[in-house]
């Protein structure tokens, strides 16, 4: 009997077209069988499948007056928050019977350039050009009371992330580093706890594994780095300094991107990691079997050669884990691939 | 480094520290002579040199003061580079070498006269840094500006007694307006002397907000006005030799002093030349190598003689330790509007420690609502209820620093293995023992109403006490366009 290894592979399932201009991202429903996009045209799409053709449902217009950077759906699903550059944060659900804007957050200077989720769905964070981060709190129906302003930045904030089970916060910025947050109880406040400085040119974005004890960060710099969290008293003995954990960069990943990385994306259920880079290709990184946890190894199991035709702006695994990854680029598509390892 | 503004300026782009920032639109005016199109630019080691006519001709160097920084809608930069010039204790220092060159050297012509006020919050925090009673720092105090040159050091609680009487007066007003005419922005009323606070409403949210914020002078000014209107003429001064210094626990304070509203064409000077903090004084001593526990001692200055007696003496007043503005009012809204000369006044903390409010009940009624609101995220939630006509508040106490004034941004830090927190709990324990103020009992403001503003209600009055506010409309200039 002969064995064939087959090369890991994404196939292209479908290209949407729609958008008018630049595709800026697109956002899992948490159930994973319908997602939203947005984009340059200030319109935001909710897209699920007629069959096995995937087709757009509803069109948001309207609730913001430039370009929409970001969307991200809330954990429960419910609601869909997308982040402007006419310095709002519109919140949208659909208690009325169809989507619509019931709240915005209102306080960014200027763009809006991130938004996300606390994972219990009770917090909202955002970020913008004007180096600040926020977090809001869901104080009841259709208001967002402002938490916290935390201004540690020294330029943009390109991207926020939480912790995919407590409520820790991480920024990636312009000024070419990355902040973890958390709430000091005594009083409420949010602080800083941890700067993730090596990347040498802007951190465009970042993704928790599922643990949530390690980071993956993305650049300008044509490199992917992993962090891993040190908690006081950890085993490896790693000082830290005023009980609170470290962050350490324990994998670079370079050599592989020859243009700015735009976004990673760690699928929760393979550990794979699957990166947006600006040469129009997406790539699969696979952790190898034999890596130590202290200095893993990843290997790039998958190039897409052409994966758009044009920079490729937000990659993003189904969160069900189906292996289904869905992308969207300057080119003003929207694709959705399939990956394959055996 | 860190910014030293307060949070609300630090968003608004006041942190960029070294120079404006690279995106400045101040219009550059070159002088230049008629010539054909084009010009040839050379840069040269020193400068950049305009060629076009043959010869070299040495460009200008674009200065961007901080009143441009202030009314402009750009960056609003006011970088540390241009508070320097006016605003640093080098300035201070140099005003005193300068005063100290005319006295060795006989010269009584042009001879400035170096006022100091000095205001409870930095006083406490040079008290806590060097382990002294309020009243040995504030000895200390006045002995080592004295030594630096200074002729008077006096304490401003005849300012902090003026604004508080203003605002519980101002407020009275409001809410009548308020009755006859509901649908107008006279409540709720906000409180002015925080310059982060009125600095952040003009730039972002103008017009809209600008109605309710009290137009009282913050106590800094009015000291301000005091000292270069009154004490000038008493001592047969002229204002623009006046040299005033306010020793304050905010970085902020120095945009106010610089705002043109507080400078006099007439008089061509500023109410407020240059605005010292804590912090600036803690850097004062280490670079003299000293400790304000050597300092010997002197007492406050008491220029008012002509005005009757008083013991000059930094003071609290009754409420929070940023001036207890929601206190004093209250209880004056309180015994004025509804008799109750006796309220108390039970704070109940709202999300967090620094949005508290305080209700007036009578028959069963609310008939009172303030609330005291400290740093920047409150101060968005606060704005965000006023956008959506769900504030139910007739008067709010607004500070940019979270817990306020006695954790100004440029009070002096914690020491190693100190908190933030301990610190402020270790302050307001030392504001709260402070002697008391009484604004309502203060006889040399009653006989200052008279005497220097013609009366309570005159324009004079309202001209010394009273400022007006600017919305900063953005600009939609190219520039200024980013996406």
């Amino acid at each position: 009997m002969i064995y064939v290894t087959k090369m890991p592979k994404l196939d292209l399932e479908q290209t949407l077209t729609g958008h008018k201009g630049i595709v800026w991202h697109v956002s899992w429903h948490p159930q994973g069988k319908m997602f939203a996009s947005c984009g340059e045209d200030k319109t935001i799409k909710l897209w699920s499948k007629e069959g096995q053709e995937w087709a757009i449902k509803t069109v948001l217009v309207d609730g913001h007056k430039r370009t929409i950077r970001q969307i991200e759906w809330s954990p429960c699903g419910n609601y869909l928050a997308s982040a402007s550059f006419d310095a709002t944060t519109a919140i949208w659900d659909k208690k009325s019977g169809q989507f619509e804007c019931n709240a915005t957050l209102e306080g960014h200077e200027n763009e809006v350039k991130g938004v996300a989720w606390s994972p219990s769905g009770q917090l909202l964070a955002t970020c913008g050009r004007d180096k600040s981060v926020w977090v809001w709190e869901v104080a009841g129906d259709d208001e967002y009371e402002c938490e916290a302003v935390l201004n540690v930045h020294n330029q943009d904030v390109k991207k926020v992330a939480w912790h995919p089970s407590l409520d820790i916060l991480a920024s990636a910025s312009y000024d070419n580093t990355v902040k973890i947050y958390k709430e000091d109880p005594a009083d409420n406040d949010w602080s800083c706890f941890a700067t993730l400085q090596s990347h040498e040119s802007t951190v465009w974005s970042l993704a928790f594994d599922k643990t949530g004890e390690r980071l993956a960060t993305c650049s300008d710099d044509k490199t992917v780095k992993i962090w891993k969290e040190y908690k006081p008293n950890n085993q490896e003995g790693v000082i830290v300094a005023d009980k609170e954990s470290v962050w350490k960069c324990i994998c670079t990943l370079s050599g592989f991107h020859t243009r700015c990385v735009y976004d990673i994306s760690w699928c929760h259920n393979t550990g794979l990691l699957a990166t947006a880079c600006g040469d129009d290709i997406i790539r699969i990184f696979k952790e190898s079997d034999d890596s130590d946890p202290n200095a893993p190894t990843f290997e790039l199991v998958c190039t897409k050669l052409d994966a758009h035709s044009q920079d490729v702006n937000c990659v993003t695994w189904n969160p069900t884990g189906n292996q289904e990854i869905l992308s969207c680029s300057d080119d003003g598509e929207i694709r959705i691939w399939s990956f394959s390892s055996d | 480094m860190a910014s030293r503004f307060s949070g609300a300026l630090q968003l608004t782009d006041l942190d960029d520290f070294i120079t404006p920032s690279q995106e400045c639109i101040k219009p550059v005016k070159i002088e230049r002579t008629k010539t054909k199109t084009g010009a040839k630019i050379k840069i040269g080691e020193d400068g950049y040199f305009d060629v076009s006519n043959g010869k070299e001709q040495k460009l200008q160097k674009v200065e961007i003061t901080l009143a441009d920084c202030l009314a402009c809608s750009g960056c609003i930069t006011s970088a540390e580079s241009v508070l320097v010039t006016k605003q640093s204790q080098e300035e201070l220092l140099r005003v005193f070498s300068e005063r100290k060159y005319t006295d060795n050297n006989g010269v009584t012509n042009d001879v400035r006269l170096i006022v100091i006020s000095l205001s409870p919050q930095p006083t406490l925090s040079l008290a806590a840094r060097y382990k002294l009673t309020p009243k040995e720092a504030t000895d200390k105090l006045a002995g080592y500006f004295k030594s630096l040159g200074a002729d008077l050091v006096l304490d401003m609680t005849i300012a902090e007694d003026f604004s508080l009487l203003e605002a519980q007066q101002e407020f009275l007003q409001r809410f009548q307006n308020q009755l006859h005419d509901p649908k107008s922005k006279n409540l709720p009323m906000l409180a002015s002397s925080c310059p982060g606070w009125v600095c952040y409403a003009e730039k972002t949210h103008g017009n809209f907000i600008l109605p309710y914020i009290s137009s009282t002078k913050s106590p800094q000014q009015i000291m301000g006005s005091l000292v270069k209107q009154y004490l000038s003429k008493c001592r047969e001064q002229n204002p623009s030799e006046i040299y005033h210094v306010t020793f304050m626990p905010c970085y902020d304070k120095k945009l106010e002093a610089s705002r043109e509203d507080f400078y006099s064409e007439i008089l061509q000077c500023h109410d407020v030349d240059c605005v010292i903090t804590s912090i600036e004084l803690e850097q004062m001593l280490e670079n003299n190598n000293k400790s304000l526990r050597d300092v010997p001692g002197m007492e406050l200055d008491w220029p008012w003689e002509a005005l009757g007696e008083g013991s000059p003496l930094v003071r609290r007043h009754v409420g929070s330790g940023s001036g207890g503005y929601a206190d004093q009012v209250f209880l004056y809204a309180a015994e004025q509007l509804f008799g109750e000369g006796n309220a108390q006044l039970t704070y109940k903390n709202l999300r967090n420690p620094d949005f508290r409010e305080v209700v007036l009940q009578k028959d069963g009624q609310d008939v009172l609502r303030f609330a005291i609101v400290n740093g920047f995220r409150n101060i968005q939630n606060l704005v965000q209820k006023l956008k959506r006509g769900k504030s139910p508040y007739h008067y709010v106490e607004v500070m940019a620093c979270p817990s306020g004034c006695l954790n100004g941004g440029a009070q002096i830090r914690p020491v190693a293995g100190e908190s933030g927190r301990e610190l402020a709990v270790q302050l307001e324990l030392m504001y709260s023992e402070l002697p008391l103020a009484m604004p309502g009992d203060n006889k040399l403001v009653r006989k200052l109403y008279g005497e220097w503003l013609d009366g309570r209600d005159s324009d004079k009055a309202a001209a010394m006490l009273h400022t007006s506010y600017h919305s900063v409309e953005k600009s939609d200039i190219a520039l200024n366009i980013k996406w």
